[in-house]
């Protein structure tokens, strides 16, 4: 009888291909290892903890039955939060929560020029530390509209091409590379506010 | 290319979305012009920000729970799964006799419907229906009942003849 592998210190790549082959014991593993991670994910797109939860279970779930289809051409966890993205994607279209959105986005297409041009200079390295700093730009992404910030979360941590980040958002490229730009205009100002709210830039 | 397409391109260029000779020209332009080279700058710099940024954050609830709530899905879903999967008794007796006495109705019925006309094959059929054939491409398959009164043949083709060509005939 082989003997019972050690899952807490098998690799990722063990435990999945156990998993594929039933091992439902070696998927509670990979979700004991990256649960945190996955959840990170929704978080960061729907700011809201019990739909993060629900949707990265259901991530999960969508994972066990789809590890056929997983063959490690990305890491177990890039391949589950891509499953977790488009899980809060399809979320969001079916929520349509887009009175916010309309506001900006009649702004991205009818504000004034020098509005626009401006990206405020954001400079807060040498005076906060990389936890502060990430606190903060947590905050300001929480303020973005839900397409500003699914774009920069598609962009930034997804680190998406923007013709996928436009098919996976269902839009064109353009409309992609101009929330973008709004997003990170966005991002500066409020990062701008509070920096000089605590008194860190002039 | 208005200014609101610049801004687009310049961000596009700090992406590295723009290549080869767009990227070069627009590298140019930005280098002889002081607002575009603070707009990569700033843009540059926001990209370095946000990148990598995305802050840790624990389950809000304990990580038992939440695995329960997996395995409880996981199972319902493959229960489900197995009901479609597996038939009833009941089904399994109907797919068991009704299908195929369904399957050799329905082929009764086609011979009976497509009562045989002699095609024009270059095939001749003899008073004592033997069947002789013209061309070597075809392979035949003949089955004969005296009893029955019937005949049966398949005619096996090439890939390239026809597939009209093909015909059954019943004495």
């Amino acid at each position: 009888m082989p003997a019972e592998p050690d899952y807490s210190t098998a690799e990722a790549p063990q435990l999945v291909d156990r998993a594929k082959g039933g091992d439902l014991q070696a998927f509670e593993e990979l979700v004991s290892r990256y649960r945190d991670r996955a959840y990170a994910r929704a978080y960061s797109i729907m700011r809201n903890e019990d739909l993060a939860v629900d949707l990265s279970q259901n991530a999960w779930v969508k994972a066990w039955q789809r590890l056929a289809q997983f063959h490690g051409e990305a890491s177990f966890p890039t391949w589950l939060n891509r499953i977790v993205t488009n899980l809060c994607l399809d979320e969001l279209r079916r929520r349509k929560r887009a009175r916010t959105d309309s506001i900006e986005e009649i702004e991205e297409a009818t504000g004034p020029v020098e509005n626009r041009m401006d990206i405020q200079e954001v400079d807060p390295m040498e005076r906060l530390n990389r936890e502060e700093l990430r606190e903060r730009i947590d905050a300001a992404m929480a303020k973005l509209s839900d397409n500003h910030r699914t774009v920069l979360v598609l962009y930034e941590y997804e680190q998406l091409e923007y013709k996928h980040i436009a098919e996976k958002m269902g839009t064109s490229i353009g409309t992609v590379m101009s929330r973008l730009f709004y997003a990170r205009k966005k991002m500066a100002a409020l990062l701008g506010e509070t920096l000089k709210r605590d008194g860190l830039i002039e | 290319m208005n200014e609101n397409e610049i801004q687009l391109k310049v961000q596009a260029l700090v992406d590295g979305e723009l290549t080869g000779r767009e990227a070069e020209e627009l590298q140019q332009r930005i280098n002889n012009d002081a607002t575009l080279q603070q707009l990569h700058e700033r843009l540059t710099q926001m990209r370095g920000l946000i990148a990598n940024s995305e802050l840790p954050r624990p389950l809000p609830e304990s990580g038992d729970f939440y695995w329960n709530k997996i395995a409880e899905s996981i199972e319902r879903e493959e229960r489900a799964g197995e009901r479609i999967a597996k038939p009833t008794p009941a089904n399994r007796w109907l797919l068991r006799w009704l299908a195929p006495l369904a399957g050799v109705s329905t082929v009764v019925l086609l011979l009976t419907l497509q009562q045989p006309t002699a095609p024009d094959l270059g095939i001749t059929l003899s008073s004592d229906h033997e069947l002789e054939l013209s061309s070597d491409e075809i392979d035949v398959m003949t089955y004969n009942s005296d009893d029955d009164s019937m005949s049966i043949v398949w005619l096996d083709y090439s890939m390239d003849i026809q597939k009209d060509y093909m015909e059954l005939w019943l004495d």
